[in-house]
């Protein structure tokens, strides 16, 4: 059975280039691309993994994962920015990874499968 | 992987992030996302019962019988989840032309004060103030003795204008590979000290300022709080023992509990005169002892370690980086004069 990823990302362009690369290494994804959206897909689906923005309009990623830890606190959480200035951010603990965007997959596509124990 | 990299001129060391993807917009001030409030979402990995979001926990006073990383701990120390410097063996120096550099390794750690989000160090009890105080004597050991790091820091940023993310209270303990320059001064000085006063220059201050009066803010069984003389900042206090020591470590167990008593004393005085602000508690103390006594070897009688806590009431401007001079706009003799009352 497929894994589950929800993926949280606001830039269209990358949204799309994510859930392909993704889907073609086998997972179920359904993206989205702000908080509110995140929030509705979390309470229809049981996701094995989300992945997350942080710097997005209306709720930023933080707000979002916050909001995560209050429905489901088991779920593993990578945040992929393109910024590390916000591991300073004690509440960006709240996720199980952070990765610094790339051109390449190879970091997110290791973590994801850290995160998903394979 | 981080650099620390050494201004040849100042002699300053910089940690420089060298990781990829830092861009400019990062530092607009309209374009970041401010982190929530953990009040207002209600979640906060600090928490007790959120012991998972954490990494395993380092060290911890905990309840005989609760298991590591569970509920049950009264002080939990973790290491950073996301740390500026790796954990590792201090590196050697390395050169580019003329500039040096080395790898950022060092060890940071983040201690929980107490299990319950609202309550600040000032608002504990007295033995638990201590207990705090113990672990971080506790945990600098061990990074000296184990990790061989030549300067540990400790400090405490209490409020967003303070640096602090997380209103959960915390203090922070980051270990480096060279001793920094703010605490070479120090150094420096307090050599420079023993030499004109043929005593530690600290114990000699502290002597005059009991006996003054004028700048004493609290003077407990074994430590004494002052408004410093050149304060930088309004409302600035120094806590020294009153026992010469130049480690933090060296302090005995019938002497924290004074210390615990003196700090609740003067945070709880800032809190009530100048209305809980922001603040900065920094701990200075001699380098790591097996390799400070190499480098300076009176060291154990010209330094004396202290803390130092700086409430976050004027901005540090053009002026003070362009020259070194701050511009106080509260003597100290005044700061003291309300500090001082109960």
């Amino acid at each position: 059975m497929k894994k589950k990823i929800l993926l949280v990302e606001d830039e269209k362009a990358l949204c799309l280039l994510y859930e392909e690369e993704l889907s073609r290494d086998g997972y179920e994804v359904v993206a989205v691309q702000d908080a509110e959206a995140a929030l509705a897909e979390i309470g229809r689906t049981a996701f094995d993994l989300i992945i997350t923005d942080i710097r997005m309009p209306g709720k930023n990623g933080i707000e979002l994962i916050t909001q995560i830890m209050g429905l489901r606190k088991d779920v593993p959480i990578i945040i992929n920015s393109a910024y590390q200035s916000y591991k300073e951010d004690f509440m960006t603990w709240a996720a199980d990874a952070y990765v610094v965007k790339s051109a390449s997959l190879d970091e997110l596509r290791s973590k994801i499968k850290e995160m998903l124990g394979e | 992987m981080s650099e620390l990299r050494k201004d040849l001129v100042s002699g300053r060391w910089v940690i420089i992030a060298t990781e990829r993807a830092k861009r400019p917009d990062d530092f607009r001030p309209s374009g970041g996302a401010a982190a929530p409030a953990a009040e207002a979402v209600g979640f906060c990995p600090f928490c007790e019962g959120n012991e998972g979001k954490t990494p395993p926990e380092v060290f911890a006073l905990r309840a005989p019988g609760s298991a590591a990383d569970t509920p049950g701990w009264t002080v939990r120390v973790v290491p950073n989840k996301f740390p500026a410097l790796n954990r590792g063996t201090p590196p050697p120096k390395a050169g580019e032309g003329v500039f040096q550099w080395m790898e950022g390794t060092g060890v940071h750690e983040v201690v929980i004060e107490n299990p319950v989000h609202a309550f600040e160090l000032s608002d504990l009890p007295v033995a638990h103030v201590r207990d705090v105080l113990r672990v971080f004597q506790q945990r600098i050991r061990t990074i000296e003795s184990e990790l061989h790091y030549q300067y540990v820091q400790l400090f405490k940023n209490k409020g967003k204008e303070a640096g602090a993310s997380l209103s959960h209270p915390h203090s922070q303990i980051v270990a480096t590979p060279i001793v920094p320059k703010r605490i070479k001064e120090e150094i420096y000085g307090a050599d420079r000290m023993l030499r004109t006063f043929k005593e530690c220059g600290f114990c000699r201050i502290l002597r005059e300022e009991e006996a003054a009066g004028k700048r004493l803010v609290a003077r407990g069984r074994h430590f004494t709080a002052i408004a410093p003389y050149a304060s930088r900042f309004p409302f600035e206090m120094a806590v020294f023992p009153q026992r010469h020591s130049a480690f933090f470590t060296d302090v005995r167990e019938d002497e924290l509990l004074s210390l615990a008593e003196t700090l609740k004393l003067v945070l709880t005085r800032l809190k009530d005169t100048v209305g809980d602000p922001p603040y900065n508690m920094v701990l200075h103390q001699a380098p790591n002892r097996a390799l400070a006594l190499k480098g300076w070897p009176d060291i154990d009688l010209s330094y004396h370690w202290h803390l130092e806590i700086f409430p976050i009431l004027t901005k540090v401007a053009g002026f003070e980086w362009g020259t070194g001079f701050y511009i106080n706009p509260v003597p100290p003799e005044t700061a003291a004069q309300f500090l001082r009352q109960p």
